[in-house]
């Protein structure tokens, strides 16, 4: 988004946050009120849509390139996104046979989960997509500063997700992994995913360091843009588990 | 001494053995400090083995790019290694063109051991009641059969679309050179981990690795399932770099439909090694959970369901058979119109059909299902998307046929194999739409009509179009050309005795000879039958025998050969073989149709600056 201000930038990021966070509270009083499955399938499907094009710039992927020469670096940079991208649908598949066995055998019930710690977990993941976009812009415009601030705050955000997730959910949780297919499905769902959020912590760490001692500027910045969107990516398999794991249906005794 | 140390491969296996060593260690560490008994060998043996591959990847050295990129610090493309010689074989180059070669010898490696599993249970079979073979070893032996064939396949068909994709399209090398180096690597200790599972009790489930059977099988099964799980990552990796490879590395004036039909095959192969790989991976790591941490995923007791694991593993497994005779297809495809001077017949057709048969073989899996107890409304539409696959299968024979029509035909080695892989194919494909046909089905489930009819599948759209690819490239390889007599014997050991072997096996299934099982009733009268099916194996692997020994001889005493041997239009064969280190000095042009033989004073390629 080089071609809007960085402040103008700063507020989409805040906007689309807003919006994300409302669906998210629409997403919960539905579960409370009118759960119908598909009503909280099409939120999820809305906030993803907003993560993709929005915080992952899905359109980046069908940008025409603006040189043939296959040794520039943007070049380059539109073959590693396509690269990332692939990598993405592949992973996606994990993420999904995983979802179709939690339909297969929990169906229109969920496991018996603390209500609260999700919906903590949930808005901590989704504050740290809005950082994490805003670290990317920064670097796009050349703010170094709010770069380093933002990426930190987001690795802080995602170390306490994963605190929420594994040293809270699951000690607290009332069933362990071999109880029953909730304790399946529950622990390999949060498990997948958590341990994505761990290496998407370990690139953050890895991106910040390089960015506090300066490998990247505004022109270059690569390694930001690929750490921002694979953390997005992570975000948005949570928008469909979070529904999937603590909302969808009744809660099993 | 210091050479053989300095090799990557070397380093990798001493890095792997102290991985796993601390990997046990490890867990004993926990496990006492939780409390527990410190040696329970289950989760010591998976969690070494699983540090013992990633040792061994930052053994060889294919991590060290990345950790220094991790660092800060920049790195050189394109490394010339070729100063190395032999070495940079052993270790992480990152020129597809050797990842190429590692990935056809790994792949050769491991064809030999998986064919000689079959030539020890196939002789055990020879006579109905046991010979030599305990009831664990015979299902060992028939389980990683069929498992190290299919890691060999895979890694066969990398080594094809490795060495040539990058050269058929004009392009400097792979999008992702050193992920394409990872791709290769991961698979020596996955296949190590694979073979490690003969030592650690086996396992009798078959390669398809079905609970509840899984869940109380030897120690074995855990290592099949990571070993598998590991190669899968090579398949996956491997594919996603093809796609962007073709994507974005084509020369410029190459358009889609002006690509070596190749090239179409192994995108197509690469979208469902890119996707469907990480459902297999899946279903055996939940596997692996089950026993690791009793979570009851297809434990009935615990709520769980058995049939979730089969849609899963086929969701995987059916389409995988597309990602091994794909390729192929495209090789016979490609190669036809060599043989026999004439253009492709149809050919955007021909493109058409492996994308088409990639894609419908995504929606036909649960025909492996229709005797497992699934829901019985879901039999219609898999046998009805099924029998579609016929159709743009049929688009191929038509067009290979079509091309053969009236060709002049010479009979070189790579040719005898093609036209033997689309006999043997066309034999596969026949005896398909029966194992289709939920009626027909639910007599030949799990017989040995089954076992013919997928060898003929493997044989005529891998196994025989693979030897053909390696003859017919072999120059561009090394620049030596592979000796046509020792070729020629080893087709005629090869092609007749493997066809009577899988006919046979329809017989015997149609008669009712269950698959899998390692003895059989004298009564039955079967005797005679397998003791040819096992004279014909054996006959079919002294055909591979003396393909090794071509190679052995063409390497001391084969004729060089570093021109268009094949009097090809295609553009690896326009420059010297064996092929210059950097592909093409100067950058490609398409400027004709690719399969135009014939057309005199056509051409498809030049070089830029070229008249
Ligand atoms: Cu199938």
């Amino acid at each position: 988004m080089a071609h809007i201000t960085k402040s103008a930038a700063f507020r989409l990021g805040l906007l689309v946050f807003g919006a994300l966070a409302a669906l998210t509270v629409v997403e919960f009083v539905l579960a409370l009120y009118l759960n119908i499955w598909q009503l909280l399938l099409l939120v999820a499907i809305l906030k993803a849509g907003l993560v993709l094009y929005y915080y992952m710039h899905i359109y980046r992927l069908f940008q025409a390139d603006t040189t043939l020469d296959h040794n520039s670096y943007a070049y380059k940079l539109a073959t590693n996104r396509l690269g990332l991208w692939l990598f993405f649908i592949s992973d996606s598949f994990v993420f999904g046979g995983l979802m179709i066995a939690r339909i297969n055998l929990l169906g229109l019930t969920h496991p018996h989960l603390e209500q609260t710690v999700g919906l903590i977990v949930t808005a901590v993941l989704l504050i740290s997509s809005f950082f994490m976009n805003r670290a990317e812009t920064a670097m796009a415009h050349g703010d170094r500063k709010q770069f380093a601030i933002s990426t930190a705050i987001t690795l802080a955000l995602g170390i306490l997700f994963l605190i929420g997730v594994v040293g809270v959910e699951w000690q607290i949780a009332p069933f362990g992994p071999g109880d029953g297919a909730q304790g399946a499905v529950f622990y390999s769902m949060t498990g997948f995913h958590a341990f994505h959020v761990l290496t998407g912590v370990i690139f953050l760490a890895i991106v910040l360091r390089n960015g506090l001692r300066g490998r990247y500027s505004p022109e270059k910045h690569w390694g930001v843009e690929a750490c921002a969107i694979y953390w997005h990516f992570v975000d948005v398999v949570w928008i469909f588990y979070y529904p999937a794991l603590y909302l969808v249906g009744t809660a099993i005794a | 001494m210091k050479t053989i140390l300095s090799l990557g491969l070397v380093r990798g296996l001493a890095w792997e053995i102290l991985g796993t060593a601390l990997g046990i260690g490890f867990v004993a560490l926990v496990r006492a400090l939780m409390g527990l008994p410190a040696w329970k060998a289950e989760p010591a043996v998976v969690f070494g083995a699983l540090l013992g591959a990633l040792f061994f990847l930052y053994g060889v050295g294919i991590l060290n790019d990345w950790l220094k990129w991790a660092a800060g610090e920049e790195t050189e493309d394109h490394l010339d290694d070729s100063h190395l010689g032999w070495r940079r074989y052993f270790g992480p180059s990152l020129d597809h063109k050797v990842i190429g070669i590692q990935y056809l010898v790994l792949s050769l490696l491991l064809m030999s051991v998986g064919g000689l599993f079959a030539l020890i249970f196939r002789t055990e079979l020879a006579r109905s009641q046991m010979q030599f073979l305990t009831l664990n070893q015979y299902n060992t032996l028939m389980s990683l059969h069929g498992m190290v064939m299919i890691i060999s396949i895979l890694l066969g068909i990398s080594a094809f679309m490795n060495y040539l994709v990058p050269m058929l399209i004009g392009a400097r090398d792979m999008a992702f050179p050193r992920l394409n180096s990872f791709s290769f690597w991961i698979a020596v200790p996955a296949g190590l981990i694979l073979l490690s599972s003969l030592f650690l009790g086996g396992f009798d489930t078959g390669w398809t690795g079905y609970p509840p059977l899984s869940v109380r099988a030897p120690l074995g099964m855990q290592m099949f399932f990571l070993g598998v799980s590991l190669a899968g990552f090579s398949s996956i990796l491997g594919g996603l770099n093809i796609i962007v490879t073709v994507v974005r590395l084509r020369a410029h004036s190459m358009t889609a439909f002006r690509m070596p039909i190749f090239v179409w095959a192994a995108l197509a192969t690469s979208v469902i090694s890119l996707t469907a790989t990480q459902l297999i991976g899946l279903s055996f790591q939940m596997v692996m959970l089950q026993r690791l941490f009793g979570m009851g995923f297809f434990d009935p007791a615990k709520g769980g369901n058995p049939i979730l694991f089969q849609h899963l593993f086929w969701f995987y497994s059916h389409p995988a058979v597309y990602i091994f005779v794909l390729p192929g297809l495209g090789i016979i495809s490609e190669l036809l119109p060599v043989f026999v001077r004439k253009p492709l017949f149809g050919y955007r057709w021909v493109a058409m059909s492996s994308l088409g048969i990639a894609l419908v073989g995504f929606l036909v899996w649960a025909h492996h299902m229709f005797t497992s107890g699934m829901a019985e409304y879901l039999r219609v539409p898999f046998m009805y998307s099924t029998l579609l696959v016929a159709v743009p299968t049929g688009v191929k024979f038509f067009s290979w046929v079509a091309t053969v029509w009236r060709g002049k035909i010479s009979f070189d080695t790579p040719m005898l194999f093609i036209l033997a892989g689309i006999i043997v194919f066309l034999l596969g494909g026949l005896s398909g739409p029966p194992n289709a046909t939920i009626s027909t089905d639910l007599h030949l489930h799990d017989t040995y009509f089954i076992v013919g009819h997928f060898h003929d599948t493997m044989y005529g759209g891998y196994i025989f179009p693979f030897f053909a690819a390696i003859f017919y490239w072999y120059p561009k390889m090394t620049g030596k050309r592979l000796n046509e007599t020792l070729g020629k014997l080893q087709f005629w050991l090869i092609a007749p005795s493997f066809t009577v072997m899988s006919l046979l096996m329809m017989r015997v299934g149609l008669l009712g000879m269950r698959r899998r099982i390692a003895d059989y009733d004298p009564a039955l009268g079967f005797d005679p039958y397998h003791l040819v099916m096992t004279i014909m194996a054996f006959l079919t692997a002294l055909g591979v025998i003396v393909f090794f020994i071509n190679l052995i001889y063409t390497h001391f005493k084969g004729q060089p050969a570093t021109g268009n041997v094949w009097n090809s239009r295609s553009p690896e064969w326009q420059v010297p073989s064996p092929m210059p280190v950097h592909n093409y000095d100067r950058e490609l042009e398409v400027v004709g149709e690719p399969y135009d033989y014939g057309l005199p004073g056509s051409r498809y390629v030049k070089f830029h600056g070229e008249a």
